[in-house]
């Protein structure tokens, strides 16, 4: 008989696994199991409560009575697949009226599938192979990491060889996916333009690790992180600025726990809208449109980030700000979070879908974001939808304004 | 070494526990009570042998709950060990300076139920009224029960007390409507109105019912009392406002039936706290110890 090990699940988590009501708040809102699919078990209630009775079957008070029941690879299966139907956006933990933190909860959940050879799904296998052979996950070699910067006007500087002020920490979406390119040039470009002392590891970056963790994956991620880690310590920049939300929560949140890390790491946007209230920066030249923000998850519902970008975008004149129905704690997922857009795409498209007519609704022309992998799963749905919106990065508007 | 540890750890935790246990059960069976509530002693027995066994279960169920929690990552040693050192970890917490922002906490987010009071007025009234209701009604049942009982506090005793008037018959008139009206809120809204995100299978709709059973039972009892003028609900019924409107529809013979119904009502009653631990009602429980100890845990709990 299979036995569950619930060592790897948290102690936090499985008090929060009895502490849930079962009201179904999150079912209403989460965007994928709510709204895409509408299959409960997908929803964070269904995926408490099944996992709750299936270790219970072999680690409650019945079982230390009368002995374990078996729990089948049918179920267990199920269970797995389903879990990993979830992007991890937390607009659950937003809602709970139990004040769960399901973010950690399925993160762990994760954890927990890994180590009792349930998870990943095959289809992230092929990433953790790319990480751990090329550092990236998109299968490109290391030697083409910086080659986006070849297309600045002025060399970027190399932090490990010289001491740079600023670490850019650009990303493996937006360093390889040439339709992405543009938000770390961009990125570069406002940053020389408000003539900030910064620089990039070049080649040496490695993956964050971000869709690593996700996907439950802890020890390679570990690893990636110690290795990036030795690289923050080489260069030793006081301040990490990284353009892609993923990056962000990973180096702020998850890389503390895995190491020490003296630099202070922020987003993008906190660092740029610092840069244009402190005078260094000034958007001068006019955007004309009608501009909407999606928060990425990763940027907003996991770090509180939502008025930063704002800020920016109010500060480019020209641009009209308007917000979708559902913005801020309360915006929808893009699809693409927690390994949904490798293992199941369609699921992630329909998620991607249903954002870019909210968007829509607003009248907006410009969809603007701060995420490379929400705006590469945006741009791909508007396209294949034939839509108006102009899918557009922040760097990008800032860049513009600023000439 | 290890097995002489964990031996020491069970011991450490389950020799206090039951202890205390069988101290309780041996203190609720065994205490002189002097209680108005019901005539026949036998009556009375029966309800204390089944409310003992009631409560042991409780403490077991809670207990093998709370031991499963243990079981997870982020602390070291048997889970019998951990559930202690965390347990007086808590203690030192509450007579620490973190009290107040625990107490803060404590009444924001588990008490007064504040998110969900944002998201949906009507369910957090629900919520509000069962569980205002539920712990008023446990507490007035502990003070009337040493303040009567045990110590025959006179105003407590006497038919026309202000104890009496106000705590043993407006009070828990008070709290058991409060308890009412949140059960009927949540039956309706669960079995009529029947909204999207509600799911309802064995355990949602046991417990509703359950509760709902008690809280109706303990208002029958009643009215069945001032209907048959059984003594304590002879005068001043008004007092016992649920309780009297309960009695306008029933003949004055129901009081024949009152022991039995009392008894009926107070194994119910028993029956509900044993089976708390097995129900989603363990959630009363869970989630207040939850979002205290998310903060008080934080640190010792690596994701990694």
């Amino acid at each position: 008989m299979k036995r569950l090990d619930i060592s790897k699940l948290d102690v936090l988590s499985l008090m929060r696994y009895d502490a849930c009501t079962r009201c179904g708040e999150c079912t209403a809102t989460c965007p994928t199991g709510g709204e895409a699919e509408d299959i409960e078990l997908v929803t964070p209630r269904g995926k408490i409560l099944r996992l709750r009775e299936l270790y219970r079957r072999q680690h409650g008070l019945r079982a230390t009575l009368l002995g374990p029941r078996e729990i089948s690879d049918a179920e267990l299966k199920e269970l797995a697949e389903k879990a990993y139907e979830c992007t991890v956006c937390g607009q659950c933990k937003t809602v709970c009226p139990a004040h769960l933190d399901t973010i950690e909860m399925w993160e762990n959940m994760r954890e927990f599938l890994v180590a009792n050879g349930l998870g990943p799904m095959p289809a992230h296998e092929q990433i953790v192979k790319s990480i751990e052979n090329y550092d990236n996950p998109w299968m490109q070699p290391r030697t083409q990491r910086s080659r986006w910067s070849k297309r600045i006007e002025k060399e970027v500087k190399d932090a490990l060889k010289e001491h740079c002020e600023v670490l850019y920490f650009v990303g493996c979406t937006a360093a390889y996916d040439p339709n992405i390119k543009d938000m770390a040039v961009d990125t570069a470009r406002v940053l020389a333009k408000a003539k900030v002392d910064f620089g990039t590891l070049g080649n040496e970056e490695g993956c964050c690790g971000s869709t690593l963790l996700r996907t439950g994956l802890t020890e390679p991620a570990r690893r990636m992180a110690e290795k990036n880690i030795a690289l923050f310590e080489r260069a030793a920049s006081p301040v990490i600025v990284t353009s892609c939300s993923g990056c962000y929560k990973t180096l702020r949140q998850d890389y503390p726990r895995l190491g020490k890390l003296d630099a202070r790491v922020v987003h993008a946007t906190e660092f740029v809208l610092g840069l244009i209230e402190s005078g260094r920066l000034t958007p001068e030249k006019r955007v004309e449109g009608k501009v909407t923000f999606h928060d990425p998850c990763h940027l907003g519902r996991h770090n509180g980030l939502y008025e930063q970008p704002r800020r920016i975008l109010a500060s480019i004149p020209g641009l009209e700000l308007v917000e979708m129905d559902r913005n801020r704690a309360e915006s929808r997922c893009c699809g693409a979070g927690g390994g949904v857009k490798t293992a199941f795409p369609e699921l992630a498209q329909k998620i991607s879908s249903l954002r870019v007519e909210d968007a829509e609704r607003t009248g907006a022309d410009i969809l603007a974001t701060s995420c490379p992998f929400c705006y590469q799963s945006l741009k791909a749905t508007i396209e294949a939808k034939g839509s108006k919106l102009r899918m557009m990065d922040l760097m990008e508007l800032v860049r513009l304004s600023c000439g | 070494m290890a097995e002489a540890r964990y031996l020491k750890d069970r011991a450490l935790l389950y020799v206090p526990v039951f202890s205390v246990l069988a101290i309780l059960c041996a203190v609720i069976l065994l205490l002189p009570y002097d209680t108005v509530y019901v005539r026949d002693r036998a009556y009375l027995s029966v309800f204390l042998v089944t409310m003992a066994a009631c409560i042991a279960v409780f403490v077991v169920g809670t207990l093998a709950n709370v031991l499963i929690w243990m079981r997870g990552r982020g602390l070291v040693g048997a889970p019998e060990g951990r559930l202690l050192r965390l347990s007086l970890r808590a203690v030192r917490s509450v007579f620490s300076l973190r009290i107040g922002r625990m107490a803060a906490v404590l009444t924001r987010d588990a008490l007064y139920l504040s998110r969900l009071k944002e998201r949906s007025v009507t369910r957090w009234l629900m919520h509000i009224l069962i569980l205002g209701g539920f712990l008023g009604t446990f507490a007035l049942d502990l003070v009337v029960t040493f303040s009567l009982d045990f110590l025959r506090y006179g105003p407590m005793v006497s038919d026309t007390g202000w104890a009496k008037l106000w705590v043993r018959d407006f009070a828990f008139d008070f709290t058991g409507l409060m308890m009412l009206a949140g059960l009927c809120i949540a039956a309706v809204r669960r079995f009529v109105i029947r909204p999207k995100i509600v799911r309802t299978e064995l355990p949602d709709a046991a417990s509703i019912l359950f509760l709902l059973a008690v809280v109706l039972g303990g208002f029958l009892l009643e009215g069945m009392g001032i209907a048959g003028r059984i003594p304590g609900h002879e005068t001043e019924v008004q007092y016992s406002f649920v309780g009297y409107a309960f009695s306008l529809v029933m003949p004055s013979s129901a009081g024949q039936y009152y022991d039995q119904a009392w008894l009926v009502h107070g194994v119910m009653s028993a029956l509900l706290i044993a089976y708390i631990p097995f129900s989603k009602l363990f959630h009363m429980i869970a989630t207040p110890i939850a979002i205290e100890v998310d903060g008080l845990l934080a640190k010792e709990v690596p994701r990694t």
